[in-house]
């Protein structure tokens, strides 16, 4: 059963759809095309970044790439390991004491 | 259709004339639709232009010519929802919240009492408005384009790409949240009369 209230509601809905269609300004082209112009250039400029950006990372990593690749030439390998530069830059106090070498003859023996 | 298929090929390879073609024809159909789907009559030629640079920019997308109706007016949907959610002025809007001149007006048009000029269709376009407040912005765009466009299920099948029991279950929902939502301020107009 459709109450008082379903009626009602659908003659306002009726009425509604009844309403007059609102007509098109005269602008309503002219202002269709700015819109229409103004989201290209947005898109454009945006587009034209993108690029740009792109293009930028791409340079970039060439010339990394080819940064690391190249042999440098004034390269100069340490001759001594860490350790043994470490050990010369501070001399022990009393090497017999900590030295590992001297341990690991002391346990040979 | 209101266009040859040939003139929206023709505006799908960039011709200008085409499109305007294409606008011409179309915009007073999409005035319509969109002044049922917004109520707000001084923003719907704004939302019709919207539509149109969408189309414009997305005709490329269609695949078939036949399917032009449907999509366009998928594009007056997206567009209207858009706009009624950028439109933060529903904030759980209610019935309750009518004034009692609308609430009069709702009686008044189920009556045929009320005169047929533009105060009395502003004043039906502000009841409808503030009743479809206590609906969602999607089921409120779904439930104008069954209530009032007229659209069959089949129609909204195609747009919604969803299936008819679907679209039923959330018709009924949302037809019944109107419903309460008028009816609860009938019986407080009601009250208030008594």
């Amino acid at each position: 059963m459709r109450g008082n209230n379903e009626e009602k509601l659908d003659a306002l809905f009726r009425a509604f759809a009844a309403c007059p269609t609102p007509e098109p300004s005269a602008n309503f082209m002219p202002t269709l095309w700015q819109k229409i112009e103004a989201r290209q250039t947005f898109t454009f400029s945006f587009r034209r970044m993108a690029n740009a950006f792109a293009a930028a990372a791409v340079a970039l990593t060439l010339a990394l790439s080819v940064y690391m690749y190249v042999p440098r030439t004034n390269l100069s390998l340490p001759s001594q390991t860490y350790l043994d530069v470490l050990a010369d830059s501070h001399p022990l106090v009393a090497p017999e004491l900590v030295s590992p070498a001297r341990l690991e003859y002391e346990y040979g023996r | 259709m209101l266009v040859d298929f040939e003139v929206i090929k023709r505006a799908q390879s960039g011709d200008s004339g085409a499109f305007n073609e294409i606008v011409l024809a179309y915009r007073k159909r999409i005035l319509g639709h969109i002044s049922h789907l917004i109520a707000r009559t001084e923003d719907v030629e704004d939302v019709a232009q919207e539509v149109f640079v969408r189309m414009y920019y997305s005709l490329d997308q269609l695949r078939a010519a036949e399917v032009f109706e449907p999509w366009l007016y998928t594009l007056t949907k997206n567009a209207a929802y858009d706009y009624l959610r950028k439109q933060k002025r529903r904030q759980e809007f209610r019935m309750s919240d009518l004034s009692e001149q609308q609430v009069t007006m709702a009686d008044a048009v189920a009556g045929g009492k009320a005169e047929q000029d533009d105060q009395y269709h502003k004043k039906i376009r502000e009841s409808v408005d503030a009743l479809l407040g206590a609906v969602s912005e999607a089921d409120r765009i779904l439930l104008m384009m069954k209530e009032v466009e007229g659209l069959s299920l089949k129609d909204l099948e195609k747009i919604y790409k969803v299936n008819e029991n679907a679209l039923k279950v959330r018709l009924f929902r949302a037809r019944q949240r109107v419903l309460k939502a008028f009816g609860a301020s009938d019986s407080k107009q009601a009250g208030k009369a008594g």
